[in-house]
């Protein structure tokens, strides 16, 4: 029984990681601009196939690959701000144009990839072979490095938007665009760092993620509505909220596993967030707004 | 010409509406001049559009011999052409200390960071007492002083403020009044937009009345109207 | 007068012209994709309800689609109940559904609605996928009851019977959101779209308004599944994926939100614009590109359609 439960303790933490990296990214370009990214998970598979590409179809190692595949999709994240978000800066409906221009940008990234890698599977090499054991459970070492890497990773983003003058300003435009235009800060380019760094985000996210499952143009779907469950539990506006919430769906949704089974565990997910959003609009953690 | 800024024939406004009906005036190197009428005919929409937040749609704006007009708002401040908006929230989660220090965020403006910093808390002493807390959680003379703060934070070379005393208490009015005559008398030009046209004469060289996006009437010291006036300038025949 | 009869006649020398389509279109693949336009077009249009005239941003829309699919499909193949009373099941358990959707909903503003109404799409999902026993799971269900009439069977003619049924289930659907948005109710959507305050002040209840008007646009969205299954003979849990979103939407937007025969045009159009290109060989996935492209480009260039309704400008 506590094995079990150790277990599952342990593949919640991997999960929350895999959700935490993926949801921050989506809280970022939210703080900022306001606009919630339906690409973000496309742009997590650019950085899975690019990575793959570099490391084993160009043989230049997986190292280089995570970078390129990060550095790809960070590039293409700027593209998707200034072709289909920027064109609607100031539109009153801008929250929901954005979200159907950033779907569109999924449907092309998604199928796009399809064209271009085929739909059959591929898998990158682990960074690190091996296994760990963590109270007692046992997980593939590369789980472990992702499982270190993000709370390092949060805690790296959580520093930028504190103390860089490049974090405060991307926090500034988010909390107040003209005041922010004012001291003289370019909005456009907070903007563009936004989108830059959460697609960064995803890119690397889903190069790690493509040593643990299969890359395929689909396979961020999932992790973004994920992600959609992460930031409805702890509401957009702080990282702080997004990252704990991810952790605690991660470890909820292992531990649902645990007790009724890989069927249901979606199912009581989804009711569980549909529950919170009735009753607290903003989030579990999302206090304002 | 040695206008600091002059601003020819304007016209601008929000999408179909038009504000500014080609509006003129201009600024002397050294001076301080105030902007006063009736709400909604075009102050706050002027400032907005020479700080680059509205495009003119015709009409230019000339600022120490340099044409401004199709500059964005980061290169305007760069330039030293500096704006404290009006009823200012500012950053609502960000700490004031944060914000100031943010606030010299154009490139010659962070050379003087720390003696600018000085110099906000010199004259705002209530801000320094108030360094950890968040902008939120400021009373509305605060907020005031934190904006009028970082506009100085940004070096500004022309210093605009939006009815600086809008809202506060007789009190807080006199003390931001003061505090407003200070910068002025360090000799920062500045274009002041004020209800209260006794503390604008007390404070500016020239006063310009704007009705319906145009200004109507140039006041300087030799032409100054009496109270009686000015209350027939604010409020129509009827009050004379 | 002129404009009143052009409103009338306009659109019943369209139905005219696509009662008569059969007669020239004899093979049944081009009446096929009639069909499949038909389907989309109630889709679109059930759709532009909430989203155009309401103002409601219902990112699960094919959802209610998607409960009408599976509940004709069981009803029909597990319960044995005859296609023609299974496909309005469909349109029952459709409406049902959106009530259970649109309580929470209806207090939520911005993100949140999209937020939680496509997670509700993915709820059913999950439901369809983990009950296999009943709704085949992820292969489906196949080998659906079809329609006959006696002894008239439905899967000999060529789809010509499927043909009248798709497009007598559009005109069905048309009328019957004619008759919403010309009622007092559907009048009463418009003071709401444009001023929320308002409307509230004149006591009209925003929240009860958003829950009927999501209702009343799943009705015969669930129709048009419960058809989708009976004529395909299959049930998938595809309908709920971003594919079929994205497409419906995308004949939404094209087509205008907020006009009643703007998202069944684009339908058609779409219908068969997408699936001759899937004809062109290396076009197959392409041609969701060419949507989504399609979509970017009206809501950029073209704001009579989508922008032109959220600017709240036109009904």
């Amino acid at each position: 029984m506590i094995e079990t439960l150790l277990a599952a303790l342990v593949s919640g933490l991997v999960l929350g990681s895999l959700y935490a990296l993926m949801a921050s990214g989506l809280s970022v370009v939210w703080t900022t601009l306001g606009v919630f990214n339906f690409a973000h998970g496309a742009l997590m598979m650019v950085g899975a196939f690019v990575a793959w590409t570099v490391s084993e179809a160009a043989g230049l190692g997986l190292l280089t690959g995570i970078a390129a595949g990060t550095l790809v999709a960070a590039l293409l994240g700027v593209l998707i701000e200034r072709l289909l978000v920027r064109p609607f800066y100031g539109h009153r409906s801008m929250l929901l144009i954005t979200v159907m221009t950033t779907l569109a940008a999924m449907i092309i990234l998604e199928k796009g990839a399809q064209i271009i890698w085929g739909a059959r599977l591929k898998q990158l090499p682990r960074l690190i072979d091996g296994e760990v054991s963590i109270l007692g459970a046992t997980i593939s070492a590369h789980e472990a490095v992702l499982v270190g890497l993000a709370p390092l990773i949060l805690f790296a983003i959580w520093r930028f938007t504190l103390k860089t003058r490049t974090g405060r300003s991307l926090r500034a435009v988010g909390q107040n665009q003209n005041s922010a235009a004012l001291i003289g800060i370019d909005v456009p380019v907070a903007f563009a760092i936004a989108f830059g760094l959460s697609a960064a985000l995803a890119g690397l996210t889903g190069a790690l993620l493509g040593s643990i499952r299969f890359i395929t143009p689909v396979m961020g779907a999932e992790p973004l509505v994920k992600a959609m469950i992460v930031v409805i539990f702890g509401g957009l506006g702080s990282l702080g909220a997004t990252a704990g919430a991810a952790y605690l769906i991660g470890l909820i949704e292992a531990l649902l596993i645990v007790w009724l089974g890989l069927y249901w565990t979606p199912f009581v997910l989804f009711l569980m967030m549909i529950i919170v959003l009735v009753f607290r609009p903003n989030g579990i953690f999302g206090g304002k707004e | 010409m040695d206008n600091l800024l002059t601003v020819s024939g304007v016209t601008a406004g929000y999408g179909p509406i038009t504000v500014l009906r080609g509006l003129s005036l201009h600024l002397g190197a050294g001076e301080c001049i105030g902007l006063f009428g009736p709400n909604g005919h075009g102050k706050t929409t002027l400032l907005q559009t020479i700080s680059g937040l509205i495009r003119p749609t015709s009409g230019s704006i000339e600022f120490d011999g340099r044409e401004l007009t199709r500059l964005r708002p980061p290169h305007i401040v760069e330039a030293g052409l500096v704006q404290s908006p009006q009823g200012n929230t500012l950053f609502g989660d960000m700490r004031v200390q944060e914000t100031l220090e943010l606030a010299a965020f154009s490139k010659h403006a962070r050379d003087d960071r720390q003696s600018n910093l000085e110099k906000v808390f010199a004259l705002f002493p209530r801000l320094e007492e108030r360094r950890p807390q968040k902008a939120r959680t400021l009373s509305g003379g605060e907020r005031q002083m934190l904006s009028i703060g970082c506009a100085l934070m940004c070096a500004p070379r022309l210093l605009m403020l939006d009815e600086p005393t809008l809202g506060l208490s007789p009190r807080l009015k006199e003390e931001l009044a003061q505090a407003v005559g200070s910068i002025a008398k360090e000799g920062i030009p500045l274009i002041v937009v004020e209800q209260d046209v006794e503390f604008l004469m007390a404070l500016a060289d020239r006063l310009y009345l704007i009705e319906h996006g145009e200004v109507v009437r140039e006041i300087d010291r030799a032409n100054a109207p009496d109270h009686d006036e000015v209350m027939r300038l604010y409020f129509g025949e009827a009050a004379g | 007068m002129s404009t009143r009869a052009r409103d009338i006649l306009v659109p019943l020398a369209c139905l005219a012209v696509l009662a008569l389509v059969p007669l020239v279109a004899t093979e049944s693949y081009t009446r096929h994709l009639f069909i499949i336009a038909f389907i989309y077009g109630i889709i679109a249009s059930n759709w532009n309800l909430s989203l155009g005239h309401c103002g409601v941003f219902n990112f699960g829309h094919l959802t209610f689609f998607g409960v009408g699919v599976y509940t004709a499909a069981i009803a029909a193949k597990t319960f044995g109940i005859n296609p023609w009373i299974a496909i309005w099941l469909g349109g029952v358990t459709a409406a049902f559904a959106a009530f259970l959707i649109a309580t929470p909903v209806a207090r939520l503003k911005g993100i949140y609605v999209v937020l939680v109404t496509f997670a509700f799409s993915q709820l059913a999902m999950q439901l369809v996928l983990s009950q296999s026993q009943i709704t085949g799971g992820a292969e489906g269900m196949v080998r659906i009851p079809f329609m006959r009439i006696g002894d008239y069977s439905f899967v000999r003619d060529y789809k010509l019977g499927y043909y009248y049924v798709g497009l007598g289930l559009l005109v069905l659907s048309t009328l019957f959101l004619l008759a919403v948005i010309n009622s007092p109710f559907g009048k009463s959507l418009k003071a709401v779209r444009d001023a929320e305050d308002y409307a509230e002040s004149r006591g009209i209840s925003v929240s009860t308004q958003r829950i009927l008007v999501l209702v009343l646009s799943a009705v015969f969205t669930g129709v048009a599944g419960g058809f989708y299954a009976i004529y395909l003979r299959v049930a998938s849990p595809e309908v709920f994926g971003f594919g079929t979103l994205a497409l419906a939407l995308s004949m939404v937007l094209i087509g205008g939100t907020g006009t009643t025969y703007g998202p069944i045009a684009a339908a058609l159009a779409l219908t068969f614009a997408t699936e001759s290109l899937a004809g062109i060989r290396g076009l197959e996935e392409a041609r969701f590109i060419i949507v989504a492209v399609a979509m970017i480009l009206v809501l950029r260039l073209a704001p009579g359609g989508l922008l032109g309704l959220l600017n709240r400008l036109k009904i």
